[in-house]
Order: structure tokens, then sequence, then C-alpha cells
């Protein structure tokens, strides 16, 4: 078996809060395969977005491995880091953080201009990833101009414009009514069906958590065994 | 990678915000380069001094006149190459509103064999010595009043008034342009034989004269000149005071008090207060981006990138503002030479001045945008995620 795409060993993390230690993460085991949609589920204050925000390389463990996309996050510094980040990891957030002044088009350009890419090849790639999200159209728009949906499935587009292998998804349907949620879960499951792209998306809804292939629990620090989804769920959807 | 596009739609989203500071910095730097240039024409007759040139004035004043023999026994003291008169008419020509300008009695051909940088651009020398009423002014000022060649100028007389009060009469026989920004462009010299004979005829005395001017050889030591010209009045009937031109100008200005402390000290003021407010345009700015900051990293915009893109807007800004105030500066040039001339204040802003005023508003950039730029590239991703917008 490959490397998975996805390894921690004993990873720690805790926050220092009013004098106390609070560990989030306690010497947490993970193995994500390539290709595969994780759901990650737990309850509220668990520490979903910290490990999320560990494997993204947006914030470093206190302690233990972490090898994601085959690079050793703990090794890299801050703008190696952020070059790694804009290579291999897509973000999709909650509260989707698109750039305000920034069109849709050249939101999800953002990413490209770090890569090597033509002014006109950037183009092309935004485009084309808009159009993936079914916001052909809508370049010109504004964050503002456009519908919770929209904005999210630009963010989408803006993760997976540079083509990363990972997509990191922290309740990406938080925000949304039920049929702009499912519209981005349907979107993310093909990204992964299609595209083959790695997901691990935070959730606490059981109907989103049923887009994805695997789900994995995490309480007290710890996580749980990874469970298979019902694969008709999966093939019912695509 | 770096992102102009950003910078301008971040300064573009409060365009009354930017363009206010822009306008700030815009009238200071504009205040700046214009009191910067006083002080300098101010100073510029001291620094500009001709170094070859003494000025004998009398010991006990400036208003005390000198007998007219004083030039031949001057004149023939070793080392002292040409000596002219300089004698301060004080007229006024119509309302002074329109027009003050200075005017002295001195014999033409003394006058330009002592001052080269007298160049005449209108008219000629021949012409000045045609005509007993002849005389020279600035082109500038020719320009300023609107005098042709050829133009009767009257003037009203105070210290040389005549008894029936009429106006002195003077005819424009040239015009001249100083080859040195020490040099005042707005004077009018007129010959002495007719202030002599005019005064003689109505008042039946001999005009003396304010000054002597001399130049000395090329290469002597002037200090022993100096002190030889004193010594030969020692005993009057008049006693002199000798000193180079420098030391004559430095006199006017100290007249002026300490103005160009005073000036510069308004111009420190203006400046700290718009740094202050440039420090706290880019603190805002830093603040509701704070958030945008947090976005770039997380999708790959290194902590160096971030911070630059802070610091460039508030360069763009403070760039923008500063340089269109030394432009106006450059371009209110014309209008400001019209106005301050008639106070015998040459004007213009220099290219030190110029470069002094640019350096300072890319000081002023940097020192405005280091703050927010510190702390954007510090930011954490986590946390700037976690602010709301
Ligand atoms: N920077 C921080 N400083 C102090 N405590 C923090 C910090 N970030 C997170 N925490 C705490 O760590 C714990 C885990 O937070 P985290 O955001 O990872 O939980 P979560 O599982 O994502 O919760 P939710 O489902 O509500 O989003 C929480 O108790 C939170 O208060
Ligand atoms: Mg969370």
């Amino acid at each position: 078996m490959s490397q998975p795409m996805i390894r921690a060993r004993k990873l720690t993390k805790s926050y220092l809060r009013g004098g106390e230690t609070l560990t989030v993460l306690d010497g947490l085991d993970l193995d994500m395969d390539e290709g595969r949609f994780y759901a990650l589920m737990g309850p509220s204050g668990s520490g979903k977005t910290t490990l999320l925000n560990l494997i993204g390389g947006l914030d470093q463990a206190d302690e233990g491995d972490l090898v994601v996309a085959g690079a050793d996050l703990a090794a890299l510094d801050s703008s190696a880091l952020a070059r790694w980040r804009a290579a291999n990891v897509g973000f999709v957030f909650q509260g989707f953080n698109l750039i305000p002044v920034l069109t849709a088009q050249e939101n999800v350009e953002l990413p490209l201009s770090l890569s090597p890419l033509s002014r006109k090849e950037r183009r092309e790639h935004a485009r084309y990833a808009l159009k993936l999200v079914g916001l052909d159209g809508r370049e010109d728009h504004r964050p503002g101009q456009l519908s919770g949906g929209q904005e999210q499935r630009v963010a989408i587009a803006r993760a997976i414009a540079s083509d990363p292998k990972v997509l990191l998804a922290d309740e990406p349907t938080g925000d949304l009514d039920r049929k702009s949620a499912d519209q981005v879960l349907e979107l993310l499951l093909r990204l992964n069906v299609e595209f083959k792209k790695t997901i691990l998306m935070v959730t606490h809804d059981p109907h989103a958590a049923a887009y994805a292939g695997f789900t994995v629990h995490l309480d007290k620090g710890q996580l749980g065994c990874i469970e298979t989804n019902p694969p008709r769920a999966v093939a019912a959807r695509v | 990678m770096f992102n102009f596009k950003l910078v301008r739609r971040y300064l573009g989203k409060h365009l009354v915000r930017s363009l206010l500071t822009v306008a700030s910095l815009m009238v200071a730097l504009f205040l700046l380069c214009l009191l910067q240039a006083i002080v300098v024409s101010l100073d510029a007759g001291v620094r500009g001094a001709k170094r070859d040139r003494l000025i004998v004035q009398s010991a006990v004043s400036l208003f005390v006149d000198l007998p007219l023999n004083y030039q031949q026994k001057i004149g023939a003291v070793d080392g002292v190459e040409s000596i002219c008169k300089w004698q301060y008419f004080g007229g006024h020509f119509q309302d002074d509103e329109k027009g003050y300008f200075a005017q002295f009695a001195t014999d033409f051909d003394t006058l330009f064999a002592c001052y080269p940088e007298i160049e005449v651009v209108e008219g000629s020398k021949e012409a000045l010595l045609a005509d007993r009423t002849a005389c020279i002014v600035g082109k500038s000022l020719a320009d300023r009043l609107g005098w042709k060649l050829g133009d009767s100028i009257p003037l009203e007389a105070t210290f040389f008034a005549k008894p029936d009060g009429s106006a002195w009469d003077f005819k424009l026989a040239a015009t001249y342009r100083p080859t040195s920004t020490a040099m005042d462009g707005g004077m009018m010299f007129f010959r002495w034989d007719y202030l002599e004979e005019t005064v003689k005829a109505t008042r039946g005395e001999t005009p003396g004269t304010g000054t002597y001017v001399f130049r000395t050889r090329a290469g002597a030591d002037q200090a022993p000149i100096a002190a030889t010209v004193e010594a030969l009045f020692e005993n009057g009937p008049q006693r002199v005071s000798c000193s180079t031109e420098a030391a004559f100008q430095a006199q006017f200005v100290s007249m002026y008090g300490n103005l160009p402390f005073f000036v510069s000290a308004i111009g420190g003021g203006v400046l700290v207060a718009i740094v202050l407010a440039c420090i706290n345009t880019m603190l805002m700015a830093f603040r509701e981006q704070l958030h945008d900051a947090g976005i770039l990293k997380a999708v790959g915009f290194t902590d160096g990138s971030v911070a630059t893109l802070m610091l460039a807007q508030s360069l763009v800004l403070c760039g923008i503002g500063g340089f269109a105030g030394i432009g106006l500066a450059k371009l209110t040039e014309p209008v400001m030479q019209l106005m301050l001339t008639r106070f015998g204040v040459p004007y213009e802003v220099p290219a030190e001045t110029v470069a002094l005023a640019s350096a300072l508003t890319i000081s002023i950039g940097l020192v405005a945008g280091v703050v927010p730029a510190w702390r954007a590239r510090q930011l954490r991703v986590v946390e700037a995620l976690r602010s709301v917008e």
C-alpha cells in the first residue's frame, strides 16, 4: 500500500486559556488515503477545526508527526509552508472567505497568481474552474453580488484552481440552505469521483456526511475508527 | 506575485478616505516646498553672494550717506578693481499694492563692471548712456507692470522729494535678467548724474551715496583690503565699515528676525501632523483588511507578500499625495514668483527642495506603512480567519 495522503502520529495540540492548558488533540493518529472523501464529525469544541488547520498547514502542532501530500509539515518554515499550501491544499470555509474587493474571477485567480502560469493561462484556468462549479457568466460579480451558495461555489473554484491534491472543507454547508448545500455537496462529490481529489470535510450534518465515502469521529482529542458509508449513498448521487 | 490590483482595489474601496489622505498630503507637501523655497531664497542672497565683492557703508548706519570723494579714495586702494555707488532712492510707483520695487541710483559703466551677473535682455547699455533719465529694470518687473522699452515711468520720491512735489520721470531704456538666482531680478537702476543734478537744482545740495560696492582683484586677500579701506576714513569725515557681500546680505536676512527658524518649525509641525494622520489611516486600513490578510495567507501568500501589500498601499497613497503637492509647488512657481518679487524676494523651488520633499514623501509612506505591514506579517492565519470582517 502506498503512503497515505494524510498521515498523523501522536499529534498533540493544546491552547493556553486563562492560565489553563486545554489539550484539544491528544496524541491523535490518523491515516487518510489518496482519492477518498472523508467526513469528520464530532461535538462542538472537540477540535475538528483545529485538526483541519493543522493538516492544512495553517497552524503548527505542539508535538507529533504530520505528513500531508508527502511533506513533513513540522519541518517547513512559514514561507515554505505558504508555498506548500498554495500548491497542495485548497480550503473551503463555512464563511466562504472570499476577498470582497475582488470579482469571482479574480478570487479564483488569486492562488494561481502564486503559480508560474502566464496571465492568459491563469485566466483560462479560473474560467474553467468557475464553469466547473456552474458559475460561468458570473465571473465579474463581486462576492457581495452573489448568493451564499454561489459564494461557496466560487470558494470551491478557488480551492481547486491550482489543482491541489487535498481539499479541506470546514462545515462548507453550515451557512447554506438545503438546496444550496446539496449543490455544494454534489460538487465536492464530483471533485472526488471525477478528479480524484482527497477531501476532508468537517460537518455536523449526517445528511452531508452521507455524501462522503467515509466518516470519522473526533472526540476527547482522539479519533474514532473510520467508518465506511453505505456505498449506495455514493452511487445513488453520482 | 505582488498583486497591484489588490492595492488599487483596497484604496478604491474607501475612495473618499483615500482622496482625503491624498489631499492632505498634497497640501502639506505643497506648503513644505513653498516654505522651504522661501527660506532658501531669503538665504540665497547670502549664499550666492559673490566672493570677490566688498561693500562699504557708514559705520553708524546704512541710512547715513557717504561723501562722493570716497569713491576715488577707495578705488585707489591696492587690490580694488572696480567700484560703484548704490544709492537707495525709495520711490513709489502709483499704488504700492501693484508694484513696490527697489530703485537705486548708480553709474552704469561701473555697475556692470561690478555686477557681471546683470545680463541686459532688452535695449542696450548704449541706450542707458544716451539719455540722462534712462533706467534699467528687471525683466520680471517690467513684465509684471506691463512696461515696454521707451515707456515713461513716473516715481513719487520720498527722501528725494522735489519742493513742488512733482514726480520724477524715468525712461525705460533696457531690461535685465540676473544670471544668478542670488540677485534680485526685480530692481530698477538709474543714472547717478540724473539724481545728482536734480537734487542740486531743486535743493541746492549734493547728495551722498548710501553704499559703495567694489570688486577685488582675483585671488586678492580681502581682509587686509577691508581693513585698509576702514582705516582710510578712521578720522572722518564719515567712518565706514567694509564687509563682504555675504555679511552685508546677512544683515537683511536677520532683519526678518528668526524667520527661517520659524518657518522650519511650522514645516516640522505640519510634517508631524501629516505623519500621524497617515499612520492612523493605515492602521484603519489594516484593521479592515485583517480578515483578508488571513485569507491571502491561507491561499498561499507568504508573510512577506502580505506585508508588502500593506506597505505598498501606504506608499502609493502617500506617493500620489506627496508628489502631487511637489508638482503643484513647481507648477505655481511663476505665480509665486510674481507675488513675491514685489517684496524683493526672488522665488524658485530649487532642485534640492524637490529632492528633499520627494525623500520626505517616501519616508512618510514608509513610516505610515511599516507598523501595519509588520503586524500583517506577524498575523497568524488562524486568528485572522477567526476575526469578523
Ligand atoms: N486560538 C485558540 N485559543 C484558545 N482556545 C482555542 C483556540 N482555538 C480553539 N480553541 C479551543 O479549542 C477547542 C477546539 O476548538 P475547535 O474550533 O477546533 O472546535 P471544533 O470542533 O471545530 O468546534 P465547532 O464544531 O464548534 O466548530 C475549543 O474549546 C476552542 O474553544
Ligand atoms: Mg470548527
